[in-house]
């Protein structure tokens, strides 16, 4: 039963890896600035002082550790 | 039983550290492998043509009336600049060394509360202290290094970082390795970080003068003297590691998607040694208007947090991209919590962009936190950092930015890419307000 969300996952990555292959040259829209999956450089400031504030931290490129964070 | 308990822990720490070296050695073993594929001559293009230059500055906000250096009630004002550059250096047509460099200056109302009795204004819990320990300076430094393989199939990196404040230092060592497959249409990326730090505890005024040898004082309600059972924290260390892994994929031409799971572990001193805590069993004592501690925040030396994230982004048309983004995570101390976040880039003409977003974020409270005067002394743990209660916030959004795509504007030697501002305005709830601004500047090195 603990295995079922795992299997889903699973099911789901490989379901995704099977989607139909964009050529690199038909990436101009997915290859655009705004389409990365990471954070901006200037978004570290956003993700950092979240980080403070709130007990939930990681899974977003964001700051998860080096300092207290006590202020 | 107890030596059982703390058998297993021990057991289980070693297999987390084990892991933690088995996937370093594995990633070195892999850019071993990386290298020596590399070694053939043929035309590649470089992963980074010219050093790059970020110049960013932060500027932070917050107002509220819920400091947890004064037990869950009082000014919680707090500013906060940070200044920070980074350099990306191409060491060759494969590899880069990125010099990450911040100094974060602040002035804090609570902090200033960790003795209220240094300035000549009256105590008071909802008035900043003018004293020593208002304000700090935090130093930052990362060094990361990449590899890129000939095919750029394969991308590893270690990181190296370093940071310093008055009561806190900080090491990390990090790396990452990335795979993509299916002409780069698929990524998987494993990283792992690990922090060894250090405090230099700092504790509330009054309560120095039980242990610690800070000067004594008198002060009586009722005929009754105010004491404590105080004690100072013996292990001022503290570890985290960081082990994650996510996974990419092109959907369609304007379609991807991501999955990141992080688990983080934390071993040592997690309390912060100057929040104070006051219990509801215990008498009240004021020095002016600011009441003297029962005792600081205690919380479990040991905490692990998971993380699942996932991000969605859809290219509308030329003018609009979708960007959405939403984590679920829950941790040993009793919190759960969910953010959801949708940013909306649009573009106006060729060089600027417009980024409206919004974000939700929600968390229940930890096992260990109440507010003011709520607490029972006879507990073994507890906080009144409304950081740590439930609580809901959304934040708002708006930015601009201005790109260069011709690279037509010199700064000296460099060459303007793009210019970037942002604004959030942050509320929670419970009251907590936040502003924040950011702004950055590109650059790029003239060949």
């Amino acid at each position: 039963m603990k295995r079922t969300p795992l299997v889903i996952l699973s099911l789901l990555l490989l379901f995704l890896a099977s989607c139909t292959v964009v050529k690199e040259y038909e990436k101009v829209y997915v290859n655009d600035p705004d389409m990365e999956l990471s954070n901006q450089k200037i978004d570290r400031f956003e993700t950092t002082f979240q980080s403070y504030r709130e007990a939930a931290s990681g899974a977003n490129g964001g700051k998860t550790g080096g300092g207290c964070g006590c202020n | 039983m107890v030596v059982k308990q703390e058998g297993v822990v021990v057991a289980i720490n070693f297999k987390i550290r084990a892991s933690f070296l088995y996937a370093f050695c594995g990633l070195f073993f892999l850019s071993l492998t990386t290298l020596a594929q590399d070694s053939e001559g043929v035309y590649k293009k470089r992963v980074l043509e010219s050093t790059e230059v970020d110049l960013l500055m932060g500027y932070y906000q917050q107002d509220g009336n819920n400091a947890a250096v004064s037990g869950g009630i009082g000014n919680e004002a707090l500013t906060d600049v940070v200044p920070t550059i980074v350099v990306s250096v191409p060491l060759n047509a494969d590899d880069i060394l990125i010099v990450d460099a911040s100094i974060s200056a602040y002035t804090s109302a609570s902090s200033s509360n960790i003795n209220p009795f240094d300035s000549k204004e009256t105590a008071d819990p909802y008035i900043a202290s003018t004293g020593a320990s208002g304000g700090d300076i935090w130093f930052n430094t990362t060094i990361t290094y990449s590899h890129a393989s000939d095919d750029r199939n394969t991308l590893w990196s270690g990181s190296f970082s370093t940071s310093n404040e008055f009561d806190y230092s900080s090491i990390g060592v990090g790396g990452s390795f990335t795979k993509l497959f299916n002409e780069k249409n698929t990524e998987v990326s494993i990283h792992s970080k690990y922090y060894f730090d250090t405090w230099r505890a700092i504790y509330p005024y009054e309560l120095r003068q039980f242990d610690g040898g800070g000067p004594a004082f008198t002060v009586q309600n009722n005929n009754v003297i105010y004491t404590s059972n105080f004690k100072q924290f013996q292990d001022e260390s503290r570890t985290t590691l960081l082990v994650g892994a996510s996974f990419s994929q092109i959907l369609s031409k304007r379609a991807q998607i991501a999955f990141m799971y992080d688990y983080t572990q934390q071993e040592g001193l997690l309390s912060t040694p100057f929040q104070r805590v006051y219990f509801q069993d215990k008498a009240d004592f004021f020095i002016g208007d600011f009441q003297l501690a029962d005792d600081v925040e205690r919380l479990p030396n040991q905490r692990a947090k998971h993380a699942l994230g996932a991000r969605l982004n859809y290219y509308v048309n030329e003018h609009l991209v979708i960007r959405s983004f939403y984590r679920y995570y829950y941790d040993d101390w009793g919190i759960l919590s969910h953010t959801l976040q949708f940013d909306l880039p649009i573009k106006i003409g060729m060089n600027y962009t417009l980024y409206p977003s919004y974000r939700y974020y929600i968390q229940s409270a930890a096992d260990y936190f109440a507010p003011y005067e709520a607490h029972l002394s006879t507990a073994s743990f507890y906080t009144s950092d409304y950081d740590l209660s439930d609580y809901q916030a959304n934040q708002f959004g708006l930015g601009i930015k201005y790109t260069d795509p011709l690279l037509q504007k010199s700064i000296s030697v460099f060459k303007l890419k793009t210019l970037f501002f942002k604004t959030h305005l942050y509320k929670r709830v419970s009251g907590l307000e936040a502003m924040l601004f950011t702004f950055g500047a590109s650059l790029v090195l003239e060949p």
